[in-house]
């Protein structure tokens, strides 16, 4: 630190010079970080947008249709039906992870015997990548060699073998099970966190007032908790509608082709059918699905409007 | 009299651990009491055993006559005020206020003249419709205060309700809080660790220690007659002077090589005991016998007062208030005396000697 004397001294031109020099340091701090989003998102995002004006093959020219790849995604009842089937997963999978997450984050909250064994354990699926736990579980949902359907029969709810893949409904709440088991704790986490931002008074107070603990969870503790609510949802929705590695690796889209999720779908046309312009079209709707739901859920939980 | 609260033979235990170690108190009907007593002594506990936040392992307390050991917080007929204020963050002030009858299914219109009536009391009409957030501190305690008015509560509980105030707030929320009491003319116990809170407010003071209660009075028999060698050292600022002595049998004993005087104790004995001077009751005297001689180390010039911090003789330490007089070097010798009425003498387990 210069003392005023000094600064005083330095004549102005000196001063704006070190004052430039401090935003080029600024700068070069940030930089590197720069560099990553720019090189791994903003020009991708960019070089995605341009594609998704093209018909782009690949191999040979592509070839400049205008909104021709987005007019087309708005008649193409397979994108459509895809657009269908994530929306009911996600709503699906969104609920019974909150269903499962709030329980669990209530029960590790309060200080009791052995409550860090229990984060863990509830938190440990988490750690396992999306893929590998996909592989996991087809194998304990194998027909024959599995876990599970043999130990359904076993303890005699079924007479036959039971494929858990083999039909939708059943392939499709394993998926379900699967991804509340694997993503539970970490919205779990999060929302423990949000519990514990909660003074204890508050709630003392509250049930001075005579509220019961339903309705100390209804008006005091969803309130506090609206923040830490809509990053878990947003995360929660992002993630489902994102959705792609378990679909492909347990059921490849699933009995009768019904299991096809957008991202499935995107992966289908641009590296499977190789309409990498029209891939990138239906990538670019997605992201605009996502901001206008992120939108939209941050709205209805009126994050930013607390004072 | 009629019954505020009883207390009989409370106790509480975390664990293994007792911090409650059976407490008996009655409190009058419309009485002002204060807990007070050094931090860890267990007053807070108490409090919130008294409003049903912490269970009570053993013992039995009564509200109004009725025992309330078991009952839910909301049916003991209590309202808290929180050191912290507990305000609802998200709620304006007129939806804290009524927080409490909205849950208990009153009529909308019947809690808008309630909650009406309470921001009158405190003057905090203009503030209803704020959040919690955009108050000052005063501004707060006084919607807490609110917010437990509006339950219409026989006993009123604060947990040192003042704490987070600066000088100035806390003086003037103080005489609110009296003026509140002479008002609404219910029970209340006040939790704090400041005694001019408990010295101005209280009808009754309970000076608590490690769970134990050392000692209830009104505040002037707590100053004047403290029952041990605790409370005459934690009631009053400075503390009184706890001057190690030995009897000389009838009626004198003998401190710091001074001879002294104790005409209302027919006879100390001659074991040990403790000699008890408040500071403003020493006065600057002529060198003659039964007058301590001290040696001055530090002066204090306070403007109305003056403290003079001295060592005895036998290297005791001892304050003295002045009310005027010359300022005086360290290093000075002095002499001081007291009325005789003024002395207070404790046995070695420091229990006061009648």
């Amino acid at each position: 630190m210069t003392s005023p004397a000094l600064t005083l001294a330095v004549p102005a031109s000196s001063r704006r010079r070190r004052a430039r020099m401090g935003q080029w340091q600024g700068l070069l701090y940030i930089a590197p970080a720069m560099a990553l989003v720019i090189v791994f998102f903003v020009i991708p995002v960019l070089f995605t947008f341009w594609m998704s004006f093209h018909d782009w093959p690949l191999l040979g020219q592509p070839e400049w249709i205008g909104l021709g790849n987005y007019v087309r995604l708005l008649t193409d009842t397979r994108f459509l039906s895809s657009l269908r089937f994530t929306a009911y997963y996600t709503v699906i999978t969104t609920i019974a992870i909150f269903v499962v997450a709030f329980p669990l984050a209530i029960f590790v909250e309060k200080q009791r015997r052995g409550v860090g064994f229990y984060r863990t354990v509830f938190f440990m699926p988490v750690v396992v990548g999306l893929a590998t736990a996909s592989l996991l579980w087809v194998w304990l949902a194998n027909v024959d060699s599995g876990l599970i359907g043999p130990a359904i029969r076993m303890m005699g709810f079924a007479g036959k073998k039971v494929n858990l893949l083999a039909t939708f409904d059943s392939a499709f709440w394993t998926i379900i099970v699967m991804v509340v088991w694997k993503v539970a704790g970490f919205t779990m986490i999060i929302l423990l966190t949000g519990l514990q931002s909660i003074p204890v008074e508050l709630n003392e107070a509250a049930r001075i007032d005579g509220a019961g603990s339903w309705q100390r969870f209804r008006h005091l503790t969803l309130p506090l908790m609206r923040r830490t609510i809509a990053l878990a949802l947003i995360l929660s929705v992002t993630g489902s509608v994102l959705a792609f590695d378990q679909f492909y690796i347990m059921t490849s889209g699933g009995p009768q082709n019904r299991m096809i999720s957008v991202v499935y779908y995107i992966f289908n046309q641009s590296f499977v059918s190789f309409h990498l312009g029209y891939g990138s079209a239906l990538s670019i709707a997605l992201l605009g699905i996502l901001i206008v739901l992120s939108v939209v859920q941050l709205r209805l939980l009126r994050v930013g409007d607390d004072k | 009299m009629t019954d505020g609260m009883r207390l009989r033979q409370v106790r509480k235990s975390f664990g293994p651990i007792e911090v409650i170690h059976g407490v008996d108190l009655v409190v009058g009907e419309g009485e002002f009491v204060v807990f007070v007593g050094p931090s860890g002594c267990g007053k807070s506990t108490l409090l919130r055993m008294i409003a049903g936040l912490e269970e009570v392992s053993d013992g039995d307390i009564e509200i109004g006559g009725k025992d309330v050991t078991d009952l839910d917080p909301s049916q003991r007929g209590i309202a808290m005020v929180f050191q912290s204020y507990a305000l609802y963050p998200h709620m304006s002030v007129r939806e804290n206020l009524g927080f409490g009858l909205s849950m208990a299914n009153v009529p909308k219109a019947e809690i808008a003249v309630q909650v009406d009536a309470a921001a009158k009391i405190l003057k905090i009409e203009p503030l209803l419709d704020r959040r919690p957030g955009q108050l000052s501190g005063g501004q707060r305690q006084r919607v807490a205060i609110g917010r437990a008015i509006v339950r219409k509560p026989q006993v009123f509980l604060f947990d040192e309700p003042l704490s987070n105030l600066d000088a100035e707030l806390r003086v003037s929320m103080r005489i609110e809080i009296a003026r509140l009491h002479r008002e609404l003319g219910n029970t209340m116990v006040y939790v704090t660790h400041d005694q001019t809170e408990a010295m101005t407010l209280a009808d009754k003071i309970v000076v608590l220690r490690d769970g134990v209660i050392e000692q209830v009075g009104t505040p002037r028999e707590v100053y004047e007659h403290p029952a041990n060698t605790f409370v005459a050292g934690f009631i009053g600022s400075p503390r009184m002077n706890l001057l190690d002595a030995a009897g000389q049998g009838a009626g004198k004993v003998l401190a710091a090589g001074a001879e002294i005087d104790v005409p209302t104790i027919a006879a100390a004995g001659s074991g040990k005991v403790t000699v008890g001077l408040r500071p403003e009751h020493l006065v600057l005297t002529a060198s003659a016998p039964g007058t301590l001689k001290a040696t001055v180390d530090f002066f204090e010039y306070l403007g109305g007062t003056r403290y003079l911090y001295c060592q005895l003789p036998d290297g005791q330490s001892l304050v003295a208030e002045q009310r005027d007089g010359d300022d005086l070097a360290a290093g000075e010798t002095v002499h001081f005396t007291w009325k005789p009425k003024d002395l207070r003498l404790f046995n070695p387990q420091g229990l006061k000697l009648v």
